[in-house]
């Protein structure tokens, strides 16, 4: 991640201010700072947003095409995460430098949708054992300001709530062979069920507390935190430890208890918004990247 | 049950333009690299500008124009820090080396902090010795924060700082910013103690440090002793609606002085500190101080 | 992913024939019997753990574990002194490469890591940051390798377990022994220890049940200082059941605390009896 050393001074004054539920920019811990989405901002895309939280700047891109399915598990679809660090975000991230940060990415995504719970590769399935949707998931990091993990799991997420995937009308096997029809009007999509999609919460360990939407300065001053994604539904799809540090066994029960409950409430003001979003219709204006 | 404030997510629908500040009346006239300045031959090349086979002078940076005589140069509107001898600044230890540190001050290079030019415990007048040179790192190591103030600056444009006054020295508890450069005017004074009760240093390269305690202020020992005990409340609280403060601010390219912050400051009593991170607040604030500054 | 030229891989496409042979035996697994293990276990019993160290002579430490067809062997090499990319770090650093021998799955592995060993790697890493005492050996770096023999469920545990007796083999410091421990769950069964066989029953979720339980957690924890020092969940559980298996898992961690200290301890007597 990107190097910022703190002097000792600035650390206890984070630390303690931890300690009196008062953050340095006013927050409480358990307080996000307010973000903003846009979705189905790439034409070119099947589906993509757009996550601002802080200084962190998230873009997720959408492609669906056809593959065949693994011959182990010839009914199911294919899902897959490919985080890219790139340069612009920080120095840090050229080269091979993002590179670990990235498979860490990529890991929490794949193991936080890998449930049949949230994500049912069956629904992907066009002609089993022959053709099946393939879903890229790529995620691009333009700017990281802390919480990198949160933003990208909030970006995916609407994402796939904005992603259409083309109708097919028609899909035989003609002489061993598929034949697939697509519907011709561009418009006529399936939208992808997302009622049980995770969402990924981090909680950072700091002293003796644990903070939610940690910035770059307290991401410095944290020896360990957990990554958690949470579905909807209450149930908790992935948990790993981040960071060279160690939990206490009560700790950890206590941080999953409160990532549970803003797992929650976080998933339902976002799926608020974007369906308020949605309401607009297609002739909404794109803001994108200018104003 | 613990209660857990709410979670705002917002729409690009509904963003925000945050320049609303705009001076109608000045129209500055705005160069662009490779724009042509001037085809008389009776100039003089300044910063900012080359000279192509034509004869014609060029800009090689975006700002505007400075005249001197003949002397024609371009000040860019968005630079890294440019040092000047006097200069109040503040910077991290980025490096220890031997008899110096690197101080990363926002500026091209990274400038020197000599260990013969820091005040060491034990007395102005203390001779240093080999073994103040080993222990280097006892007194600044890495990511430390010093306030500085530049006593040279050599050829290539790196910056030599001396602390040998008791007003500079490392910095302690409180926290750091970084904003532009431009935004910062030259002053009297870069040392303000604020009614409020908390410290401001407003550091000519862009990084400003608000300290915490105020008795902090007297660094008479070099800041070597740092006190880590708790900041109470109150201090905090200042603390964090400052830094807000001083954001929005710089967030609306207002400048920053005491009185633009201290402006700022009071017309941010009316909200919660937290609620000064939501862009219609900012925009209230910017509009209030802005207005301030201009009946003054 | 760049295909290493060097070496001559396996055609891409081929597939073990298992996948076909067992087809109409899979819809069978979803009717395992939970009552009764394959191998006579309860429920709640593991496997019996054999552990040995310095079995690799040109290694600074090594260990070898067996838990029942798991098999993992670790080594540990000198600490190298870091290249100077970063500056100078005033602690050391940790490198962890884990990797699942060619044969030791079903499926065969390419001798590329793919991205299961990698994130195995760093979750390893991150196990045993914790443990070691990093601030003595500053600028350093210690590398740990390790190698699946033959996976037959709860890989990642064993392998923890031989890094941190490999560690303690070769003289690194530490502040304490990392014991871990993996559970898997299907609806209310709480299978401990599980096998391969366990572990992927564990990670399908049956049809048409939405409000079911299912996963596999890896615990590592520091057992003499009652810390955690890695969690690693996966599946669809809610947070009371977590709550109960990782205690389970705190538990069993400490119960096999003393097997790794015995082993360390009866090497040392061993060559102190006969230098007699």
């Amino acid at each position: 991640m990107a190097e910022t050393v703190l002097s000792s001074g600035e650390k206890i004054f984070i630390l303690h201010g931890i300690d009196a539920d008062f953050r340095n920019d006013g927050r409480r811990r358990c307080e996000y700072r307010s973000m903003e989405i846009e979705t189905k901002l790439m034409p070119q895309t099947h589906g993509s947003a757009r996550l601002h939280i802080g200084n962190t700047d998230i873009l997720v891109g959408i492609k669906v095409e056809l593959d065949v399915p693994h011959a182990d598990k010839p009914n199911e679809g294919k899902l897959e995460f490919f985080v890219d660090c790139s340069a612009t975000a920080t120095p840090a991230f050229e080269g091979k430098g993002g590179d670990d940060l990235a498979t860490e990415i990529s890991n929490v995504l794949t193991a936080a949708y890998q449930t049949r719970n949230a994500f049912d590769l069956k629904t992907l399935c066009i002609l089993p054992h022959k053709k099946c949707w393939k879903i890229y998931v790529d995620v691009l990091i333009l700017q990281c300001g802390g919480n990198l993990f949160d933003a990208v799991g909030i970006a995916v997420k609407a994402a796939l709530n904005s992603t259409e995937i083309p109708k097919i009308t028609a899909a035989t096997l003609d002489g061993g062979e598929p034949d697939i029809e697509l519907s011709d009007d561009s418009y006529d999509c399936i939208q992808l069920d997302t009622s049980n999609y995770p969402i990924i919460i981090t909680l950072c360990k700091i002293g003796d507390n644990y903070i939610v939407d940690p910035t770059l300065e307290e991401e410095m001053c944290s020896t360990s935190s957990i990554v958690m994604s949470m579905l909807p539904n209450g149930k908790i799809s992935s948990v790993v430890k981040l960071g060279y540090g160690s939990i206490q066994f009560n700790t950890f029960t206590k941080m999953l208890q409160m990532g549970e409950i803003i797992g929650l409430r976080l998933n339902k003001t976002l799926m608020d918004v974007l369906k308020e979003e949605n309401q607009f219709g297609r002739q909404r204006r794109i803001f994108g990247f200018l104003k | 049950m613990e209660e857990y404030p709410p979670i705002i997510v917002r729409l690009a629908i509904n963003r925000i333009d945050l320049n609303l500040i705009k001076n109608e009346n000045v129209q500055p006239r705005i160069y662009t690299p490779g724009e042509e300045i001037s085809s008389q031959p009776d100039f003089l090349r300044g910063h900012g500008t080359y000279v192509d086979d034509e004869n014609t002078l060029r800009a090689s940076v975006a700002g505007v124009l400075e005249k001197v005589n003949k002397l024609i140069s371009i000040r860019p509107l968005k630079a890294r820090y440019q040092g000047e001898i006097g200069d109040v600044i503040v910077g991290r230890i980025t490096e220890v080396q031997q008899k110096r540190w690197k101080v990363d001050t926002n500026s091209k290079l990274d400038s020197v902090l000599l260990l013969s030019s820091v005040n060491l415990p034990g007395g102005e007048l203390r001779r240093r010795s080999a073994e103040d040179e080993q222990t280097m790192r006892r007194y600044l190591q890495e990511g430390d924060l010093i306030c500085a103030e530049v006593q040279s600056t050599f050829v290539d444009g790196s910056l030599s700082l001396h602390t040998r006054v008791l007003k500079y020295g490392k910095l302690s508890q409180g926290i750091m910013l970084k904003v532009s450069p431009a935004l910062i005017k030259r002053k009297k004074t870069h040392f303000h103690n604020l009614e409020s009760g908390a410290s401001l240093i407003l550091g000519n390269n862009g990084y400003i440090w608000i300290g915490a305690n105020k008795q902090d202020s007297d660094r008479s020992e070099g800041g070597f002793t740092q006190d880590l005990s708790r900041i109470p409340q109150v201090n905090r609280e200042v603390c964090a609606r400052l830094r807000n403060c001083i954001l929005i601010l710089a967030q609306c390219n207002i400048q920053l002085t005491d009185t633009s912050v201290t402006y700022a400051y009071e017309e941010s009593m009316k909200y919660k500190i937290n609620e000064l991170l939501e862009p219609e607040i900012m925009i209230d604030v910017s509009l209030l101080t802005h207005q301030r500054l201009i009946q003054q | 992913m760049p295909v290493d030229q060097r070496r001559i891989n396996g055609p891409e496409v081929s597939v073990p024939y298992h996948i076909y042979s067992d087809f109409d035996e899979k819809s069978d697994k979803v009717k395992h019997d939970f009552s009764k293990r394959s191998d006579k276990r309860t429920n709640s019993e593991m496997r019996k753990i054999f552990l040995k160290i310095g079995i690799v002579s040109q290694a600074k430490g090594s260990a070898y574990i067996e838990m029942g067809n798991t098999k993992v062997v670790c080594s540990v090499f000198d600490p190298r002194e870091l290249s100077n990319k970063n500056g100078y770090c005033t602690q050391g650093e940790i490198y962890c490469e884990f990797k699942f021998a060619p044969f030791s799955c079903q499926k065969r592995k390419i001798h590329q890591q793919n991205a299961e060993e990698k994130q195995y790697s760093l979750i390893l890493q991150r196990t045993l940051e914790p443990a070691v005492c990093l601030h003595e050996f500053p600028n350093f770096q210690v590398d740990v390798y390790v190698m699946v023999l033959d996976n037959a469920g709860s890989s990642l545990a064993a392998a923890i377990m031989a890094a941190s007796t490999a560690l303690a083999n070769a003289g690194v410091p530490m502040f304490g022994l990392v014991t871990a421990s993996t559970i898997g769950i299907y609806g209310n069964h709480y299978l401990m220890d599980p096998t391969d066989t366990e572990e992927a029953i564990c990670n399908t979720q049956p049809d048409k049940e939405d409000d079911f339980n299912h996963g596999i957690i890896t615990l590592a924890s520091l057992p003499q200082h009652n810390q955690i020092s890695e969690v690693f969940l996966i599946g669809s559980i809610d947070t009371n059941t977590i709550k109960q298996a990782t205690e389970m898992l705190t538990a069993a961690n400490k119960d096999i605390c003393p097997v790794l200290q015995q082993c360390l301890v009866k090497t040392i007597m061993k060559l102190h009896n006969e230098k007699k």
